[in-house]
């Protein structure tokens, strides 16, 4: 696809990221195959069911979900989603959610992804971005540090992992004008 | 003194463009001006950008025409803005690029009335906030002495903010679309987008300066946004970028 954003990871891999469209519903698929069970569990949908990818790719609705995928030889190694309200007290939140394949962990993908939320969600004129990590997640918590987001609640037990144990949530917080605004005027004086 | 037509972000809309400009035609207005980004998000850069030079509409450099300038200021873009500036470099020619490079990156209205894309001293900066516009203000009267009022682009967004005397910021809303400067008073002015307006309102939008009297009139006309949407579907432009026109977002 023309104009696709490429960025190089970490390790010096090459990655292109682009917002999903129904022809990536195979792709999207079989990146869902290689998912932990762990990460599976942090997702709201069973999507090694292929009629759940099938049916997103079929539906696909910008202004409600936007969907980031990154690519890597051919391949989706990463689906970073903004989650967007229509209506009521809670329309200038959006609410991401991230996975990354267990492979290219590590590298910096997750936050690439999650800056590409920030900035589209300026643009879309929301003001904060939310996201709900399991406390252990130390990477996930990273990346969303490196974006801009802060810590801003932990609720205890509140969730349930692998072996049925409750686990702590932790809620983190993007201030997408504040963080924009300092990033514009550090690198782009002119 | 005269009337003025102030257009923004215009993004390559060449329809919002055309009925803009017939608008203004019937406004009375003396000269247009243009406050930055002729090109990106939409699918006809080059004719915009051609029509901007036959009426010989005075423009300042907006973020899109830099990026099309220096690539690498584009890596900031979002992957929606940054696809479409691609194809907009793909369709300018050197001679337009050139014209996109003489642009101003601010410049100064009647030695009173300054205009640029973002801010005064960033292309790229943002005035959505109250904290942004007290920057800007603090920076009119530092370094912008005798200036009266900023008219910006950028944030796609009517509105005006005022400082008083007093140094409070405000942004008092306009009766029935209008509103008059007064003296003693900063303003920062931003007409909205005729190319992709984000505040609820598809229709295009801009304003009508009286430089005499002091008022502003902000406008929004109508145009063919299904013809807007054919052709950014035929350029082969993300759909979000169509589809958000309906919305005015």
């Amino acid at each position: 696809m023309f104009g696709s954003k490429k960025a190089i990871l970490k390790d010096g891999i090459e990655v292109t990221l682009q917002p999903m469209v129904k022809e990536d519903e195979e792709a999207l698929y079989h990146f869902f195959q290689t998912l932990s069970e762990d990460q599976l569990l942090t997702l709201r949908h069973d999507v090694k069911d292929r009629n759940v990818s099938r049916d997103w790719a079929a539906h696909l609705n910008y202004a409600r979900v936007l969907p980031i995928l990154a690519w890597i030889g051919g391949e989706i190694v990463g689906d970073a989603t903004l989650h967007r309200i229509s209506y009521g007290w809670k329309c200038h939140i959006g609410i991401v959610r991230c996975v990354v394949a267990p492979k290219y962990q590590d590298i910096g993908l997750a936050t690439l992804m999650l800056n590409e939320l920030v900035r589209l969600a300026h643009e879309l004129g929301l003001e904060k971005l939310w996201a709900e990590i399991s406390l252990d997640s130390v990477k996930a918590i990273r990346a969303c540090r490196n974006a801009g987001f802060t810590c801003k609640a932990v609720i205890e037990g509140l969730v349930k992992d692998v072996r049925n144990q409750n686990q702590d949530i932790l809620i983190m917080v993007c201030d997408i004008p504040a963080f924009f605004d300092r990033q514009w005027d550090t690198h782009n004086q002119c | 003194m005269p009337r003025i037509g102030i257009i923004s972000d215009v993004h390559g809309n060449l329809e919002a463009l055309e009925a803009v400009l017939n608008a203004v035609q019937a406004d009375d207005v003396e000269s247009v001006i243009h406050l930055g980004d002729l090109v990106g998000y939409n699918a006809n850069p080059r004719e915009c950008l051609h029509l901007v030079q036959e009426r010989g509409i005075a423009s300042v450099m907006g973020n899109h025409d830099l990026a099309i300038l220096e690539p690498q200021y584009a890596e900031d873009f979002n992957i929606l803005a940054y696809q479409a500036l691609h194809y907009s470099e793909r369709q300018l020619s050197i001679g337009d690029k050139r014209f996109l490079e003489d642009l101003p990156r601010s410049d100064l209205l009647l030695g009173t009335y300054l205009l640029c894309h973002g801010t005064p001293e960033n292309i790229g900066s943002y005035i959505l906030h109250a904290f942004q516009a007290k920057r800007v203000f603090n920076l009119l009267q530092k370094s912008y002495v005798g200036v009266r009022a900023c008219f910006f682009g950028h944030t796609h967004i009517q509105r005006v903010w005022m400082r008083d005397e007093r140094g409070r910021v405000s942004s008092p809303k306009a009766t029935n679309g209008s509103m008059a400067m007064e003296n003693g008073k900063l303003y920062l002015v931003n007409p909205g987008s005729v190319g992709q307006p984000r505040q609820g309102d598809k229709r295009a939008h801009y304003l009508v300066f009286d430089a005499d009297s002091g008022i502003i009139q902000f406008r929004a006309v109508p145009y063919d946004i299904g013809k807007t949407q054919k052709r950014i579907r035929e350029a082969g432009l993300p759909e979000y970028l169509a589809l958000r026109l309906e919305d005015g977002v």
